[in-house]
């Protein structure tokens, strides 16, 4: 058999380089940042422009959200109400504006607060191994609870507020955390400059502040981009079945969405342009993601 | 071997009694005292009194979820609904039906769909089908569910007028009347499902294509579909079959919505109506039930993965 033929066969097999490499184009700046992570410049730029619209949304136009005129019930979008009114005449272009808040704020809440008492569980986990097995178990049980039916139950039991729906679906949120994190501390543990330090006879809390929480950061940031995404979901999920914020408190993606769905048939632009929203928020923070998890692991980019 | 199962069951018999603390909590915290609901508003401190002694109210956490429990792996007893005053067990088996339908059906049309999609996407990675596949897996988790079912019914029922936009029609009533029904909410539900397994399909075939026994396959000259589908599928099958089983979770909470979306008359409605009249003993029976099968269906995926992949002893 001849050796040459056959590695020549084989896809993927580095090339003979040329004598000379041709000069490589190194871009800079802002040019540079977006050809080399497209996905995170597109799903950063969208999220600009959507918290630029959360933040300013009562000067781009808007009366008042809330404002109910019978007179001027179920108007088709018109140059007055470039989205339409709702059954009770409220503008639902200032609706959809002012629900930018609710969704930005309780997507960006949930995934700080989970990603931090993920971090300190999964920490407690990796680092105490008798209380180990109790939490994991603990996680397992919330784990085992189809998220969304969990934040049902605890909204249940409460008072609807934004604060309530926050400290719902982190709940629901906390296990996926915990687990990664608790992972990332186990196979820390076994390096040899964690065994360097132990040696050395430097003290558990000084270890973990040091070598282990530094390394945890990169995931659980991915991680927490993907809980912001999911928490926003579950929050109209939340809002449209009525076990989230009511529209009486303020005006949600969801319960705009919730409001619509008896007149769907006849006034779609109800529902369309709160779900337009709704998706276009979700996809900007799922590329980001992407991006971030991309840059953050470049093996992972190839594969998934 | 049989270890392994024993062990597995008895940590899954765990679990269960994690989620069913965690569930009896919450009505045992749940705000309202139902000794005063069921004594009324005219009865005095005393009468409200000798009723919750009369039901066992006053009796210690543990005592009470023992008993509630027991009462659970006994005799199937989920407690009475506060608002119709039916048995919680005899409102899930009511209501079953449509919501069992539509989740089995999109559990196997989303197998069918996503798992090709994902196989072919790694065969020809970098092309154009692979990019078409994770477009649609990136879209699959940013529109929501509801989203979905409202595009489809409006575009597949409104505007074409094909399918009926709301409803359901039990199958003992003929199975086109009850496809026809499920067709939409199927399509809708399964999206983001279709998204995940695709998306996982792909990310293990590439891994294993890589291979070289992959390689030795190609070079003594066996077939592509058979490279594909009997090599290389094979031995992809253990995190495909994994995200199935953790991917029920989603199933199970985005049927709750679609069912909304397409007035269909299932398990969703009834935790709607129970969310609204905060029926709590009809929530956590709801809760707990969607959970066990979730647990049950985890634990035959980790019983599954020995027969998928013969390396796997335990």
């Amino acid at each position: 058999m001849q050796e040459s033929a056959a590695t020549s066969q084989v896809p993927g097999a580095a090339a003979p380089l040329p004598d000379i490499l041709p000069p490589v184009k190194v871009r800079r700046g802002l040019s540079g940042f977006i050809y080399r992570h497209p996905s995170m410049a597109i799903g950063g730029f969208l999220l600009l422009i959507l918290i630029f619209i959360a933040v300013f949304a009562p000067l781009l136009g808007t009366g008042d959200p809330n404002a109910i005129a019978p007179a001027r019930r179920n108007r088709e979008p018109s140059a007055e109400f470039w989205f339409g009114t709702d059954p009770f005449g409220k503008d639902i272009y200032a609706r959809v504006l002012y629900g930018a808040r609710i969704s930005l704020i309780i997507g960006f809440s949930v995934a700080l607060l989970a990603s931090i008492a993920g971090l300190a569980i999964g920490l407690v986990s990796g680092f105490i191994r008798w209380l180990d097995g109790i939490i994991m178990r603990i996680m397992d049980g919330l784990m085992s609870i189809p998220s969304i039916l969990l934040a049902v139950a605890l909204m249940a039991l409460t008072r609807a507020s934004v604060e309530n729906v926050i400290i719902a679906i982190t709940v629901a949120e906390i296990p996926r955390v915990s687990r990664l994190v608790r992972g990332v501390v186990l196979s820390l543990r076994e390096q040899p400059y964690v065994d360097a330090a132990i040696a050395a006879g430097t003290r558990t809390p000084l270890i973990i502040l040091r070598h282990i929480l530094p390394n945890t950061i990169a995931p659980v940031t991915v991680q927490a981009t993907y809980i912001c995404a999911s928490a926003m979901i579950t929050e109209a999920i939340l809002s449209f079945i009525g076990a989230g914020v009511p529209p009486t408190i303020a005006p949600s993606w969801g319960n705009i969405m919730a409001d619509g769905r008896a007149l769907w048939e006849v006034k779609p632009y109800i529902i369309f342009f709160p779900a337009v929203f709704l998706s276009l928020t979700v996809l900007a923070v799922n590329l980001l993601g992407d991006g971030l998890r991309d840059a953050v692991d470049p093996r992972m980019a190839k594969r998934l | 071997m049989l270890t392994y199962i024993v062990r597995r069951l008895l940590s899954t018999v765990m679990v269960m009694a994690i989620v069913a603390l965690f569930v009896f909590s919450l009505l045992y915290i749940a705000p309202g005292d139902p000794a005063a609901v069921i004594a009324g508003e005219q009865a005095s401190p005393e009468d409200v009194e000798k009723i919750r002694t009369a039901l066992g109210l006053d009796r210690p956490f543990v005592v009470r979820f023992t008993e509630w429990a027991w009462q659970i792996v006994r005799y199937q007893n989920l407690g009475t609904s506060m608002f119709t005053g039916l048995p919680v067990t005899e409102l899930i088996v009511q209501r079953i039906e449509p919501t069992l339908s539509l989740a089995v059906l999109t559990l196997i049309v989303a197998i069918v769909i996503a798992v090709p999609m994902g196989i072919v996407a790694a065969w020809q990675a970098g092309g154009w089908i692979d990019r078409f596949v994770m477009a649609f897996a990136v879209a699959g988790f940013s529109v929501p569910v509801f989203v979905v079912g409202y595009l489809l019914s409006y575009f597949f029922a409104l505007y074409l007028e094909w399918l009926p936009t709301q409803g359901y029609t039990p199958i003992s009533r003929g199975l086109w009347p009850w496809l026809e029904n499920l067709i939409l909410p199927t399509i809708a539900l399964g999206f983001v499902y279709i998204a995940l397994i695709a998306r996982i399909t792909r990310a293990t075939m590439l891994e294993v294509l890589s291979q070289d026994y992959v390689r030795t396959a190609k070079a003594k000259g066996v077939g592509q579909g058979s490279i594909l589908f009997l090599h290389a599928l094979k031995n992809a099958a253990v995190p495909i079959v994994t995200v199935i089983g953790i991917g029920v979770a989603l199933l199970i909470g985005g049927a709750v919505v679609t069912e909304s979306v397409f007035a269909i008359p299932g398990l969703g409605r009834l935790t709607i109506d129970a969310i609204v009249r905060r029926d709590y003993p009809v929530i956590q029976g709801i809760v707990l039930m969607f959970s066990f099968v979730y647990v049950i269906v985890n634990l035959c995926v980790d019983l599954a993965y020995t027969a998928l992949d013969p390396r796997i002893r335990y």
